[in-house]
C-alpha cells in the first residue's frame, strides 16, 4: 500500500507523519513519486506573472470605479419602478385606462337589459315606464348624471355662448314670451296641428 | 484633522481622491466605511488588492486582456456583495474566493484558455536583455501555459496554494469542497504539471 495523495501533499509541505516517514524509507516507488512532486512544485514556483505597465494599475482602479457607477445606475433603473413617486401616478393612470375601457361595456349592458325585457311584451310599454327607464339611465349613468348636474345651473345666455341657442333661434324667442303670448302660441299650434294633412 | 490627497494621471481615469484618514484603518473598518457610503474607502481596498487579484486572474486565463477584465469584475462583485464580508477570513482571501468563482465561470464559458509559449507581450525585445533573464522569462511563460491547461479545480487549487498562500481549509471553503479533495487536487495538479512540462528542468 503506497502513500495517498493527501499523505504526499502533507509530506511535501512538511507535515509528515511517522507512518509516512517509515513507508518512504521502505518504498522505492513512493520515493520516486515524491521526488517528482517536489520537482514539479519547484518548477511551478517559476510561474510569475509578467508585470504590466505602471499606468495599468490606476487604469484598473478607474475601470472598477466606472463599472461600479454603471452597475449602480442600471440597478437604480430597475428599482426606480418600485418607488412610490413612480408607482402612484402609474397606478392612477392604469385605473383611469381601466375605467375608460370598461365604461362603454357597462353602459351597453345596462341599456340592453331593459330593452330585452321590453321587447317580448304583448302591449307597447307605457310612457311612464319608458320615462322611468330613462330616469334610471340618467341616475345610474355617471356621464349623464355629470352632464345633468352641469346643465342644471345654466341659463340661456350660457347655452347661447356655447353655440347651442343662437340669437335668432326659436328656443330663445319662446323663452322670452309672457304667459299670454305662450297661450296664443299654444292655440295657434293646436289649430295648425288640427288641420287636415298636418 | 483629515486631509485629502488628489492625483491625476494623464490618459487614465481623470481623478481619484483618497482620504488620508482611511489609510490607517484596518480591513474591517475600511469595509464599514464603504458600507457607510464612503466610496473612497473602496478605492483604497482596490488599490491594496488589485495586484494579487489581477495576478490570480492572469494565472487562470493566461493573458493580460482577459485578466484585467476579470479583475475588474471581481472588484465590482466585491463592492456589490460587501455586506456579505463578515471578517472571518481576511479581505484578500474573500477577494480570492470571488476571483476563483469569476475565473472558473469564465473558463467554463469559454473553454480552456491557452497562453502561447512565445507570448512576449510584456517583454521589451528592443531592450538589452540578459540571456539568462530571457531564458527565465520563457520558462515562466511555459509554466503559466502548463498551469492554464490544467483541469479547473486542479488549476484553482494550485494557483491559490502556490501563489496566494491560502491554506487547504481556505481553498476548500472557496471551492466548496473538502480539505481531502483539495489535497488530492493539489497532488494531481503537480503530477499533471510534470507531464505537461515534460522533463524540462525537472
Amino acid at each position: 500500500m503506497h502513500l495517498s495523495p493527501e499523505e504526499f501533499v502533507d509530506v511535501v509541505e512538511g507535515a509528515r507523519s511517522a507512518e509516512s516517514v517509515a513507508h518512504l524509507a521502505a518504498c522505492e516507488v513512493c520515493r520516486t513519486q515524491l521526488t517528482a512532486i517536489r520537482a514539479a512544485l519547484s518548477r511551478a514556483a517559476d510561474g510569475d506573472v509578467p508585470e504590466p505597465s505602471p499606468l495599468f494599475w490606476s487604469q484598473l482602479s478607474g475601470r472598477v470605479n466606472a463599472a461600479i457607477d454603471a452597475d449602480a445606475s442600471s440597478r437604480r433603473g430597475w428599482t426606480s419602478w418600485l418607488q412610490p413617486r413612480v408607482l402612484m401616478p402609474m397606478s392612477a393612470m392604469a385605473a383611469l385606462v381601466l375605467v375608460v375601457a370598461l365604461l362603454p361595456a357597462a353602459r351597453g349592458a345596462f341599456r340592453s337589459t331593459p330593452l330585452r325585457l321590453l321587447a317580448p311584451a304583448a302591449t307597447p310599454p307605457a310612457v311612464d315606464a319608458v320615462d322611468a327607464r330613462d330616469t334610471n339611465d340618467q341616475a345610474s349613468d355617471p356621464l349623464l348624471a355629470m352632464v345633468g348636474d352641469l346643465s342644471a345651473t345654466m341659463d340661456l345666455d350660457t347655452v347661447a355662448d356655447a353655440g347651442l341657442a343662437g340669437q335668432g333661434s326659436a328656443e330663445r324667442a319662446v323663452s322670452r314670451m309672457n304667459d299670454a303670448e305662450l297661450r296664443t302660441l299654444k292655440q295657434l299650434l293646436q289649430a295648425e296641428l288640427g288641420r287636415p294633412g298636418a | 484633522m483629515a486631509s485629502s490627497l488628489t492625483w491625476t494621471l494623464p490618459g487614465t481615469w481623470p481623478m481619484a481622491t483618497v482620504d488620508d484618514s482611511l489609510e490607517n484603518l484596518d480591513e474591517r473598518a475600511l469595509v464599514e466605511a464603504c458600507l457607510a457610503g464612503r466610496r473612497e474607502a473602496f478605492d483604497l481596498i482596490v488599490e491594496r488588492h488589485r495586484r494579487p487579484v489581477y495576478q490570480l486572474c492572469y494565472r487562470f486565463v493566461g493573458n493580460h486582456e482577459d485578466a484585467s477584465d476579470l479583475a475588474q469584475d471581481v472588484f465590482v462583485r466585491a463592492y456589490r456583495g460587501l455586506r456579505n464580508f463578515r471578517g472571518q477570513a481576511t479581505l484578500a482571501t474573500w477577494l480570492y474566493r470571488i476571483g476563483v468563482n469569476v475565473c472558473l465561470n469564465r473558463v467554463s464559458a469559454r473553454g480552456l484558455p491557452t497562453e502561447p509559449i512565445a507570448d512576449r507581450q510584456f517583454v521589451d525585445s528592443t531592450a538589452d536583455v540578459a540571456p539568462d533573464r530571457l531564458v527565465r522569462t520563457e520558462r515562466q511563460a511555459r509554466v503559466r501555459a502548463a498551469i492554464a491547461r490544467l483541469p479547473r479545480k486542479q488549476r484553482a487549487t494550485l494557483i491559490l496554494r502556490m501563489y496566494h498562500e491560502m491554506s487547504h481549509q481556505e481553498i476548500a471553503a472557496a471551492l466548496g469542497s473538502s480539505v481531502g479533495a483539495v489535497k488530492a487536487n493539489f497532488f494531481h495538479a503537480l503530477g499533471n504539471l510534470k507531464k505537461l512540462l515534460g522533463n524540462e528542468g525537472l
